[in-house]
């Protein structure tokens, strides 16, 4: 089958590790869906990007000055397809964007997200939810560029796998000569729930301008048994456990869906995966 | 608030830049062919295993390609590094036979008087040969073979057979199968077991030929619940043709020992500096590798720790300083292949007059290693807005029972520090290079105290070069 390289780091690592780039069929991005859209100055807005059958997606926005936009990106495809998806984003002077991001469907699928904070003081809040269960494979590319003075980005990621499922995220603030008093910080709070997974994770923080603060955090562990011993104390079974402290952990990006149903159906899907695990 | 900065040249590295006029016995032709190879062999009185292994190492290098990975390495021609130059001097246990100048060299690097006060043994590479190694006698007396890798090849053949490039095969990379041909020269050190050396063991190596390369092999074997301190210093004065050193290291700490391998690393601004190091450690056994990378015009050097026994553990600290001209890609990398292992791997780097400092680091755990730790801490700091700070870690983690966390930092100097020491009377070039030596001072308290006065020489002679 003809394979493409999909999303690349933005700086190569040693080729065993095999986080350097997404490969893809070629057929999945032949019938790509796409969205251009432009945010005009001093507006407001809201979007939302379902993703339940789509193969390939990609959204271009151009955000304007001290515009806002809240784009709210849901990958719920089928257990069985494969998927690819796409997000560029420019802002210009003080724009904002709030990006929340859910990846837990399709089979196998890569994701790869370009912000670049263009203007200066604009500023990126990027939320992503990602689950993985059975055998499935997740490959995920964000980059946020820092371009402008005293432009912010924050990149929080928080995961669940299980099952043998296969996980890359790959997180990069690159902050360019010229970006002034910009301020990056990237997490990614992984919770691990079978022995069978395999999880990569690639922090990439890149600079050429010293008057910047930049962080980047990764942890990964299985969950917290203290925990689980408390809850299971209180009468509940160590599924109902497990899914409450689950629920807790990706909780910071489900509150941020705005939609009640959708929140529900998310939380729904998850909690049917653990019982089934 | 803005902060103006001017910008002087670096000064003279003098200690480290002095020249010895050229005076070796023999040079091998420039490039890389069989006959070289033969003739190397042939006048190391090479067994013929050696031989056909140097032979084997050509064919893996001709097959592989430059790295499509790190710094951009075009500036190397092979055809035109020489891989072999032989000093006129005879190994020896004497300082008063090494010839003068050979001698002055090291004297003024302070190996021989390092030797009297604070090490239990010395070896001097020149060039491509060693010319100086020395051991205390009681350490000879418990069994302890600490010797030049030659003199091992031919008197301990057995062990080096079964240890030579089986931790960093020819296969590895490109300049490993380069080493596999050309080594020359190099360390050799076996601890028995039980063994403590108890007063480090340092090897030096000097490159002084222009357009040369150096390849030396470093074999270490700690045997079980034996302990030792091993020091390497490098350094070369400044040619404007490429120099190349391609060395290796392979360290083998078996059940319940401990090895400590700190390096000081001050090659002159026109070397390529690809190095290959890695470690084995058993059940119990500890690796602590102590790291400073200062020198180079080019650094590849990830020192990698495979964690092969139950509760092996690694604890790697290390410190990158590139200054103008300087791209230095430095790392670690750890490989947890045993339940129970544990990694604290904690680097600082620092870049400024348009160097490029670049942290990389691997830490991958198998499915073997559950109840695996692992802690990655990186910190940068950059002294001014034209030079590179990147920092590209990666983690690959197999099952649920590990517990990895990876952290890391990069920033400036806050003006609010600064004003703070001003403001109590430093001026801001102290207060600056008191910042850096803080920034720096949890690597220099892993260093013998002699080696921490260097290093805080080194990072003083870079920070001259910057005036806030």
């Amino acid at each position: 089958m003809n394979k493409e390289i999909f999303s690349e780091i933005p700086m190569r690592t040693w080729n065993w590790l095999g986080v350097n780039e997404a490969v893809v069929d070629r057929d999945l991005l032949v019938e790509s869906q796409n969205l251009d859209i432009k945010i005009e100055a001093g507006h407001q807005e809201k979007m939302l990007v379902e993703y339940r059958k789509e193969s390939c997606g990609t959204v271009n926005i151009n955000i304007g000055e001290n515009a806002v936009l809240k784009l709210t990106q849901l990958q719920l495809m089928p257990q069985n397809c494969n998927h690819v998806n796409e997000i560029n984003v420019v802002l210009e002077k003080k724009a904002k964007l709030q990006l929340v991001a859910v990846e837990t469907g399709a089979k196998s699928f890569a994701s790869k997200v370009n912000i670049i904070l263009k203007g200066d003081k604009s500023q990126a809040d990027v939320s992503l939810l990602y689950f993985g269960d059975g055998d499935r494979s997740l490959d995920m590319n964000y980059v946020l560029e820092f371009q402008g003075r005293k432009t912010v980005g924050n990149l929080e990621v928080y995961g669940g796998l299980m099952g043998e499922s296969q996980k890359i995220f790959r997180g990069t603030l690159d902050f360019k000569q010229g970006a002034k008093q910009a301020k990056g910080y990237e997490k990614e709070n992984v919770v691990v729930l079978s022995s069978g997974v395999r999880n990569r994770s690639v922090p990439i923080m890149l600079s050429g301008e010293d008057d910047v603060v930049g962080n980047h955090a990764v942890s990964s562990g299985k969950i917290n048994e203290d925990k689980l011993h408390y809850l299971m104390s209180r009468g509940l079974s160590p599924a109902e456990a497990r899914k409450l402290v689950l629920e807790a952990a990706f909780n910071p990006v489900l509150e941020l869906i705005d939609d009640e149903a959708l929140r529900q159906e998310i939380d729904s899907y998850i909690k049917e995966r653990l019982e089934n695990e | 608030m803005a902060q103006e900065k001017t910008y002087i040249e670096d000064i003279e590295r003098t200690l480290y830049d002095i020249k010895n006029v050229d005076k070796s016995k023999y040079k091998s032709q420039s490039g890389l062919t069989e006959d070289i190879i033969r003739d190397i062999s042939a006048r190391k009185n090479d067994p013929d295993w050696m031989l056909e292994f140097r032979l084997k190492s050509l064919e893996v290098y001709n097959q592989l390609s430059l790295p499509n990975w790190g710094p951009d390495l075009s500036e190397l021609n092979m055809d035109e590094i020489v891989t072999y130059v032989q000093p006129d001097a005879k190994m020896t246990g004497s300082w008063d036979e090494v010839p003068e100048d050979i001698k002055d060299t090291f004297d003024r690097l302070g190996i021989p008087e390092a030797e009297q006060t604070s090490l239990a043994g010395v070896g001097a590479q020149y060039d491509s040969e060693v010319v100086y190694h020395s051991i205390q006698e009681d350490l000879v007396k418990q069994g302890v073979i600490y010797t030049d890798m030659e003199t091992a090849l031919h008197e301990h053949e057995e062990i080096v057979r079964d240890h030579f490039m089986k931790l960093v095969p020819p296969k590895d990379h490109k300049f490993a199968a380069l080493h596999g041909a050309v080594w020359s020269g190099g360390s050799f050190v076996y601890v028995p077991e039980g063994v403590h050396v108890e007063i480090p063991l340092q090897s030096y190596f000097r490159l002084n030929a222009a357009g040369a390369g150096q390849f030396e092999h470093t074999l270490i074997i700690v045997e079980k619940n034996a302990s030792l301190h091993f020091i390497e210093g490098c350094s070369a004065p400044k040619y404007n043709v490429t120099n190349l050193h391609a060395g290796c290291v392979e360290l083998f700490v078996n059940d319940g020992a401990r090895l400590r391998y700190s390096t000081i690393e001050n090659w002159s601004r026109n070397m390529m500096n690809l190095n290959t190091k890695r470690a084995v450690v058993g059940k119990d056994g500890v690796i602590e590798w102590v790291s400073g990378s200062f020198g180079s015009h080019v650094s590849m050097l990830y020192p990698c720790s495979v964690l092969k026994g139950e509760n092996a553990k690694c604890e790697f600290t290390g410190v990158t300083f590139a200054s103008k001209g300087q791209n230095l890609d430095t790392g670690a990398s750890v490989i947890h292949c045993a339940p129970h292992t544990s990694a604290n791997i904690s680097t600082r780097t620092i870049s400024k007059a348009g160097g490029k400092a670049t942290y990389r680091s691997a830490v991958k755990v198998t499915k073997n290693a559950p109840y695996a730790k692992c802690s990655v801490n990186c910190e940068s700091l950059m002294l001014d807005d034209i030079s590179r700070s990147d920092t590209l870690p990666t983690m690959d983690i197999e099952g649920d029972e590990a517990d990895i966390g990876h952290e890391a930092t990069i920033g400036r100097i806050s003006d609010e520090a600064i004003f703070y020491l001003m403001s109590r009377g430093i001026s801001e070039d102290e207060a600056r290079s008191m910042i850096v030596r803080g920034f720096v001072e949890p690597i220099a308290k892993e260093l013998p105290l002699e080696y921490a006065v260097e290093m805080n020489n080194l990072v003083n002679i870079e920070l001259e070069g910057t005036m806030g």
